[in-house]
C-alpha cells in the first residue's frame, strides 16, 4: 500500500491554527470578494453619473428667464384699419411687433432709473429674444380686443441673458463673445434688481414647438411630444392585437412541425435585429416603395410596431405558458371548444402578464431612436401635427430625435435643452415602468 | 371621402350585417334558440367578420399597389429631356407629385373648376407662383411634361380613389350577401366563426416572417442596386472611405468594419468582466439588502434609451477623457473617440451581459457547489474552478449576444464616436463605424440612386449578416449548454 | 456473530474521533435537531437511520459546517473532533471541510476530466509538490475508490461520462484525495442500482481501515451490512445509538423497533 507516504505526506494540523497556505487562500478569497465589490460599485456609480449628468445640465430648462414687460398695444400700429378684424391685423409682422417691445423694454429702463456706461440701443433691444414679438403677435391676433391697451406681457429673454442667469455665461466669456456684451449683463443685474427679469417656470418648453438654431431660449418639446404620442398610439393599437394574435396561434393552436419553428426562430431572430436595420427597412418599404411621406408618425408608429412586436410576442407567449394546464382542461372538460376555452379563460388570466409585456415593448419603443432619422424624423418641423387620424401622416418630431437634434447644434444653450429634453422623456418611462410594476404586483398570480 | 370615412362604412355595413344575422337566426327558429347549432351571437359574428375583414384587407391592397400602378403608368410622360443634368426619375416624380397637390390646393384656394385646370398650361399659366401660393415651392419652372403629367396623375389618382370606394363597399356588400344567406338553423356558425378567427391569428404570425422578407428583400434589392453602380471588388477590399458629393467616391468598408470592430472590442473588454463579476457578486456574495438594491440598480441602466447614453457620451464622458486622458498623454485633442463611445457602450452592456451571466450562473446545479464546498473549497474557488468552467459555453454565447448588440448599436457611436474613417490603433482618437455611417449617408443631401447613398444599403446588409450570424451561433451554444444541465 | 466482537475490538481501540454535545438545529423557525448527543469512533463506519425528514442528513451536514452555506440555518451546541471545537470561531470552515470529507446523494462529478475531478482537491489545497505527486495522489485515490482498473485508460475524459456507479465511486475518490480523517456519506447509493451499490458498499468497508466513516442510508439492510455503530434518528431527536448488532436484533427502544420491524416508515 501506499498508504504511509500518503497520509504521511500532510502533518497533522490543529483546526485553530490556520497553515500557509490556508491564509494565502483566503487572501485570495478577500481579493475576490472586493473586486466583485467593485464591479458592483461600478455598475452603480455609472448609474448615478449617467443619472446626475442628465439632471446637472438639464434641470435648468425647467426654469426661463423672462422680462416683465408694459407693452401699449398701439391701435395705430397694430390695426390700421381699426376694426380689429385679425385677417387684416396679420399684415403687421413680427417686426412691427418687435418695435413695440423694444420701446417698452426702454420706457422700463429710463423709468427705473437704470444708467450704464456704454449701452447701446442694440444692445437694449438684444435682450429679448428674437421669438419674443411672433408669441406676442400669436397672442394679440387670438384676441383683438387686447388692441388699445396697455398690456403687461412675460416676455423671453435672449438666450444668452438667460445663460447668464444661470451660470453658463459669464462677464468674461460675454467680452469674448459676439453674441452678448458685458453691458448687456450689467444691464440684466439692474433688471434682475428690479424685479423685471425674473426666472419662471418654463411651460414653453414642454408645449413650444423647435425654433431655429439662434433662438435656443424658445425651444420647446410640444411637436416632439405629440409626434412621439401619435407612434405610441399607432405602435400601441397594431402591436398589441397583432402581437396577442401570433403568440395565441404560436403558443395554442401551432402544430409542431418545421413551419412553425422556422417562425419562431424568425422571432426570435427579429428581437436581435439592430434597429438602425428596421429604419432601413422602413425607408426602402414605407418610404421609397409604399409611398408614405417622409417625417411622419405614421411611418415611424409602423416601424416601431415592427421592432416592438417580438418583445411583445415573448412576453405574451411566457404569460400564456404561466396559465396552468388544467384551466384549459376545466372548459374543455365541460364542452367549450379550444377557441372559446382560449377566449373566456386563458387570455383573460393571462392578460395582466400581456399588458406588462406590452407597456414594456412601448416604453423600449419611446425611447428608440436611431429608425427615426432615417426615415426622416430629424427634419426641422415647426408646425404642430393636426388631429388623428389625418395628423398620423403630417411631419413631426419625436422626443429622442430632438434630443439628437439638439445636441447637433453649436450653441451650448441647446445641451441644456437636449438634457431637459431627456428628463421629460425619461419621466415618461418612469411613469409606464411604475404602471407595469403595479400591474404585475395587482395582478401577480400564484397557481 | 377620406379613408377613416370609407373604414367607418364599411364597420357599419359589417354592423348592420351583425344585426341582421341574428334576427335571421332568431326568425328562422322561430324564437326557440336553442334549435340553433350555435350561441345566436355566433351568427352574427361570422357576418360581421365576412363583411368587415376581406373588404378592409382589400382596401390595404389597394393603396399599397395604387401608387406603384399609377407612377408606372405616369411616368411613360416623362421623357429623358425632361431629367435635368445630374437628376433622375424619381427626383422628376416627385415633383410631379407636388405638383398635383398643388393643384388640387390652388383649385380650393381660387375656386377653379376642372375644365379651367384641365385649360391650364405650364408655358404661359403663370404656374410656378400660382402654386407658390399656396405653399409649393418648386426649384424650377415648371416643364410641360412635367405639368401634362402632373395633370394625368391628378386624373388617375381620382379614378383610382373613385373606384377602391366603389370595389371596398362592394367587397363589404358582397361578404355581407354570401355569409347572411348561409345563415340557417343548421349553419354551424362557430366553427365557421372560429375558422376565421384562427386564419387571421396566422396571419398575424405571419407578421413576423414578412418582416423578415421586408429587412432582407430591401437590403438585398438596394445593395444590388450599389454593386452596379460601384464595383464590389472596392467596397470589400479598399482601404479608404471618403465620399464625395460629385462621384468619384471611395467606399471601402474596412476603415468603417475596423472602427466598429475596436468600439466593440472596448465596450466588451470593459463589460464583460464587470457585468460577470456583478452577476458573482450578487448571486454568491451579497447580503440580501445589498442585493435587493444593486439588482434593480443595475436593471435601470438597462431600461435607459441609447439616446441617454449618447448625450453622456458626448457631454460628459467625451470632455472627460480629453482632458484628464488624452491631452496629458498627448494622445489627442477629440472629444469623440474610439474610448469614449467603447466605455459608454460598456457600461450599457453591463446589465445585459450580467442578467445573462446571472441566468447562466444559476443554472449550474446546487449539487456542483455542494461537491465543491464538500471539499474544502473557499467560494472564490469554487466559483473560478467549478462554476464558470461549467457555466462557460453559456458564458461564450452571452458574450456573442452582447457582440452583436455592440456592432448594432447606433445612438452611442453617433454621439460619441466620432466621423472620421480611420484605420488605427490610438483609442483616443475619432474613428467611425458602419451605423454611424448608415446614418450620415441616409440622412445627407446626396440624391437617392448614387453609390453614396445607397452605399448604406450595402452597409446594412453587412451589418444584418454580422449581427444574425453572432446570434445564431449564441442560440446554438447557449440551447447546447442548457440542455446539459436538463 | 464473530465478526460483530471483531470490530468492537476495533472501536475500543480508536477511540472517540467526533464528540457532539446539546446539538440544536435551526432552519429558520423550524426546530430541525434537538438536543443530540453522540460520539462516533475513529476508523469505524457509523450509520445515521431513520424516517425521512428526520434530521440525519441535517446532523450529518453539521459535521462539516455544510450548514454555513444555507443562511437560514443555525448551529448550537458543541462538536468536536479530536478535541477541537468545530464551531469555535477560528476555525475556517474551508481547513475544516478538508478534514472532513463528504459524498453526496447524487453522484455530482464537476463537468472536467476523471483526473481533474480527482485533482480538484489536492490542488486547491496545495498538498502536492509537483505533477508526479499530484499523479501519485489521484491514482491512489482511485486505487482506493475501486476505480482505477476502470479508468485508467480515460483519466482525460470527462467525468460526467462515466456510468452512475462509477460517477459515485469518482466522487469518492475525489474526497480521499483531500487526505481526510472523516468521510462523511449522504445516502450515497440511493441513486445507484443494485449492482453499483454493492460495489459502494464493498468499497465502503475498506475505507474503514483508514478513515472514520459516517454514513445516512435509509435503507436498514445497507445499515446492517456496512456499519458497526448505527444511530437512529426520529422527529430531530437520537433516539437510540450503539453497536449495529444491538439495535438490529435487541432495540431498547420502541420506536427504534417499530422503525426496523416496518411500522414507521
Amino acid at each position: 500500500m501506499t498508504d504511509a507516504t500518503f497520509s504521511g505526506a500532510v502533518p497533522r494540523q490543529s483546526l485553530y491554527a490556520p497553515d500557509e497556505g490556508m491564509r494565502r487562500r483566503n487572501a485570495a478569497e478577500a481579493r475576490f470578494r472586493l473586486y466583485g465589490l467593485i464591479a458592483v460599485g461600478i455598475g452603480l456609480v455609472a448609474l448615478v453619473l449617467l443619472l446626475s449628468s442628465v439632471l446637472l445640465n438639464g434641470a435648468s430648462s425647467f426654469r426661463q428667464a423672462s422680462l416683465l414687460l408694459d407693452v401699449p398695444l398701439d391701435a395705430a400700429v397694430l390695426d390700421k384699419a381699426g376694426d380689429r378684424d385679425p385677417e387684416k391685423m396679420k399684415r403687421v409682422t413680427t417686426i412691427g411687433y418687435g418695435k413695440l417691445l423694444d420701446t417698452a423694454l426702454k420706457e422700463m429702463i429710463a423709468s427705473k432709473g437704470i444708467v450704464i456706461e456704454g449701452l447701446t440701443d442694440k444692445d437694449v433691444s438684444d435682450m429679448i429674444s428674437k421669438e419674443a414679438a411672433a408669441l406676442v403677435r400669436n397672442r394679440v391676433l387670438a384676441h383683438p380686443d387686447l388692441v388699445g391697451q396697455t398690456v403687461s406681457f412675460k416676455v423671453l429673454a435672449n438666450g444668452r441673458i438667460d445663460g447668464y442667469l444661470k451660470g453658463r455665461v459669464s462677464m468674461e466669456s460675454a467680452a469674448r463673445d459676439s453674441n452678448v456684451s458685458p453691458n448687456q449683463l450689467r444691464l440684466a443685474d439692474a433688471l434682475r434688481e428690479e424685479g423685471v427679469l425674473i426666472k419662471a417656470f418654463n411651460w414653453l418648453f414642454i408645449t413650444a414647438p423647435d425654433a431655429s438654431e439662434l433662438r435656443p431660449e424658445a425651444a420647446g418639446l410640444g411637436v416632439a411630444i405629440l409626434g412621439s404620442a401619435y407612434m405610441m398610439i399607432i405602435v400601441l393599437v397594431l402591436s398589441l392585437p397583432i402581437g396577442v394574435a401570433a403568440s395565441v396561434y404560436l403558443e395554442e393552436f401551432a402544430p409542431k412541425n418545421r413551419w412553425t419553428d422556422l417562425i419562431e426562430v424568425n422571432i426570435s431572430n427579429l428581437a436581435a435585429v439592430p434597429s438602425i436595420v428596421f429604419g432601413i427597412l422602413g425607408l426602402a418599404v414605407f418610404i421609397n416603395f409604399a409611398g408614405l411621406p417622409q417625417s411622419a408618425p405614421v411611418v415611424g408608429g409602423l416601424v416601431l410596431t415592427l421592432m416592438t412586436l417580438p418583445t411583445i410576442i415573448i412576453a405574451t407567449r411566457a404569460a400564456l405558458k404561466a396559465v396552468p394546464p388544467s384551466i384549459r382542461e376545466a372548459a374543455l372538460g365541460v364542452g367549450a371548444s379550444k377557441m372559446q376555452s382560449i377566449l373566456h379563460h386563458v387570455l383573460p388570466l393571462a392578460m395582466p402578464g400581456i399588458l406588462t409585456g406590452a407597456i414594456i415593448g412601448l416604453a423600449q419603443a419611446l425611447g428608440e431612436t436611431a429608425p427615426l432619422l432615417l426615415i426622416g424624423m430629424v427634419a426641422f418641423v415647426r408646425d404642430y401635427p393636426g388631429a388623428p387620424p389625418e395628423g398620423f401622416f403630417d411631419p413631426a418630431s419625436a422626443l429622442p430625435v430632438q434630443v439628437y437634434n439638439w445636441t447637433q447644434r453649436a450653441d451650448p444653450a441647446f445641451v441644456e435643452r437636449a438634457s431637459g429634453a431627456i428628463i421629460v422623456l425619461l419621466i415618461f418611462l418612469l411613469i409606464m415602468n411604475a404602471v407595469a410594476i403595479v400591474l404585475r404586483r395587482k395582478f401577480e398570480r400564484r397557481w | 371621402m377620406s379613408i377613416s370615412v370609407l373604414i367607418l362604412i364599411v364597420l357599419a355595413i359589417a354592423v348592420a350585417g351583425y344585426v341582421m344575422a341574428r334576427r335571421r337566426a332568431m326568425a328562422l327558429t322561430g324564437g326557440d334558440r336553442r334549435k340553433l347549432h350555435s350561441l345566436i351571437g355566433y351568427y352574427g359574428q361570422t357576418v360581421f367578420l365576412f363583411a368587415s375583414v376581406p373588404a378592409l384587407l382589400f382596401l390595404g391592397a389597394w393603396l399599397f399597389v395604387q401608387p406603384i400602378v399609377i407612377e408606372s403608368r405616369v411616368s411613360s410622360f416623362i421623357t429623358p429631356a425632361d431629367i435635368p443634368e445630374g437628376g433622375s426619375l424619381d427626383l422628376v416624380m416627385s415633383d410631379v407629385r407636388r405638383v398635383a397637390g398643388g393643384l388640387d390646393a390652388v383649385a380650393a384656394q381660387d375656386g377653379l373648376s376642372e375644365a379651367d385646370l384641365e385649360a391650364m398650361r405650364a408655358d404661359f399659366s403663370n404656374v410656378r407662383s400660382r402654386l407658390a401660393s399656396v405653399g409649393v415651392a418648386l426649384g424650377s419652372d415648371v416643364k410641360p411634361n412635367v405639368f401634362e403629367a402632373a395633370k394625368v396623375y391628378r386624373g388617375a389618382l381620382k379614378t383610382s380613389r373613385l373606384a377602391m370606394v366603389i370595389a371596398v363597399i362592394a367587397a363589404s356588400l358582397a361578404g355581407l350577401v354570401l355569409s347572411y344567406r348561409r345563415v340557417s338553423p343548421e349553419f354551424r356558425a362557430r366553427n365557421v366563426f372560429e375558422g376565421f378567427l384562427v386564419a387571421l391569428l396566422i396571419g398575424a404570425s405571419l407578421v413576423a416572417v414578412l418582416t423578415t422578407f421586408g429587412i432582407v428583400g430591401s437590403l438585398l434589392f438596394e445593395s444590388i442596386h450599389f454593386f452596379q453602380l460601384y464595383p464590389a471588388r472596392d467596397f470589400f477590399f479598399s482601404l479608404t472611405w471618403n465620399p464625395q458629393f460629385r462621384g468619384g467616391s471611395d467606399l471601402g468598408i474596412w476603415p468603417l468594419l475596423w472602427g466598429t470592430l475596436y468600439v466593440s472590442f472596448v465596450a466588451l473588454i470593459f463589460a464583460v468582466p464587470v457585468g460577470m463579476m456583478i452577476a458573482i457578486y450578487l448571486s454568491e456574495y451579497a447580503s440580501k439588502r445589498l442585493r435587493s438594491v444593486a439588482k434593480p440598480a443595475i436593471e435601470i441602466l438597462a431600461g435607459i434609451p441609447t439616446i441617454v447614453y449618447g448625450l453622456f457620451a458626448l457631454i460628459t464622458v467625451g470632455p472627460f477623457l480629453r482632458d484628464y486622458f488624452a491631452q496629458p498623454m498627448g494622445l489627442g485633442s477629440s472629444s469623440s473617440s474610439v474610448m469614449t463611445a467603447g466605455l459608454v457602450m460598456g457600461i450599457m452592456l453591463i446589465p445585459f451581459v450580467s442578467s445573462l451571466s446571472d441566468d447562466i450562473i444559476n443554472a449550474v446545479p446546487q449539487s456542483m457547489r455542494d461537491g465543491s464546498f464538500g471539499l474544502g473549497a473557499t467560494q472564490s474557488e469554487t466559483v473560478r474552478q467549478v462554476i464558470l468552467p461549467a457555466a462557460l459555453p453559456g458564458i461564450v454565447g452571452a458574450i456573442l449576444l452582447a457582440a452583436s448588440r455592440a456592432i448594432g448599436e447606433t445612438m452611442i457611436v453617433v454621439m460619441g464616436a466620432g466621423a472620421a474613417a480611420r484605420l488605427g490603433l490610438n483609442p483616443f482618437e475619432a474613428m467611425t463605424t458602419i451605423t454611424v455611417k448608415i446614418v450620415s449617408q441616409l440622412t445627407g443631401d446626396t440624391e437617392f440612386a448614387s453609390p453614396e447613398t445607397l452605399v448604406a444599403f450595402a452597409l446594412g446588409m453587412m451589418l444584418f449578416i454580422f449581427t444574425l450570424g453572432l446570434n445564431v451561433i449564441a442560440l446554438v451554444v447557449v440551447r447546447k449548454y442548457r440542455e446539459q444541465y436538463e | 456473530m464473530d465478526d460483530i466482537r471483531l470490530v468492537e475490538k476495533t472501536v475500543n481501540a480508536a477511540g472517540v474521533k467526533i464528540a457532539a454535545r446539546g446539538v440544536q438545529v435551526y432552519y429558520g423557525e423550524t426546530h430541525a435537531i434537538k438536543d443530540v448527543d453522540v460520539d462516533i469512533a475513529d476508523r469505524t463506519v457509523t450509520a445515521f437511520i431513520g424516517p425521512s425528514g428526520c434530521g440525519k442528513s441535517t446532523f450529518l451536514r453539521c459535521l462539516n459546517r455544510m450548514n454555513d452555506t444555507i443562511p437560514i440555518c443555525r448551529v448550537e451546541g458543541k462538536i468536536t473532533i479530536d478535541g477541537e471545537d468545530i464551531y469555535d470561531k477560528r476555525v475556517d470552515p474551508v481547513q475544516l471541510r478538508a478534514k472532513v470529507g463528504m459524498v453526496f446523494q447524487k453522484p455530482n462529478p464537476f463537468p472536467k476530466s476523471i483526473y481533474d475531478n480527482v485533482a480538484y482537491g489536492p490542488k486547491i489545497h496545495g498538498l502536492n509538490r509537483n505533477k508526479a505527486e499530484l499523479d501519485e495522489i489521484v491514482e491512489t485515490s482511485l486505487r482506493k475508490a475501486a476505480l482505477w482498473n476502470e479508468a485508467k485508460d480515460r483519466l482525460s475524459e470527462p467525468g460526467t461520462g462515466l456510468s452512475g456507479g462509477q460517477q459515485q465511486r469518482l466522487c469518492i475518490a475525489r474526497a480521499i484525495a483531500t487526505s481526510p480523517e472523516v468521510l462523511l456519506m449522504d445516502e450515497p447509493c440511493s441513486a445507484l442500482d443494485p449492482i453499483a451499490t454493492a460495489q459502494v458498499e464493498e468499497l465502503i468497508d475498506e475505507l474503514r481501515s483508514q478513515f472514520s466513516v459516517v454514513i445516512v442510508t435509509h435503507s436498514m439492510q445497507q445499515a446492517a451490512r456496512v456499519s458497526q455503530r448505527t444511530a437512529f434518528f426520529h422527529l430531530g431527536n437520537l433516539v437510540e445509538y450503539g453497536e449495529t448488532s444491538q439495535i438490529f436484533t435487541n432495540p431498547s427502544d420502541p420506536r427504534t423497533e417499530s422503525y426496523i420491524t416496518g411500522r414507521i416508515g
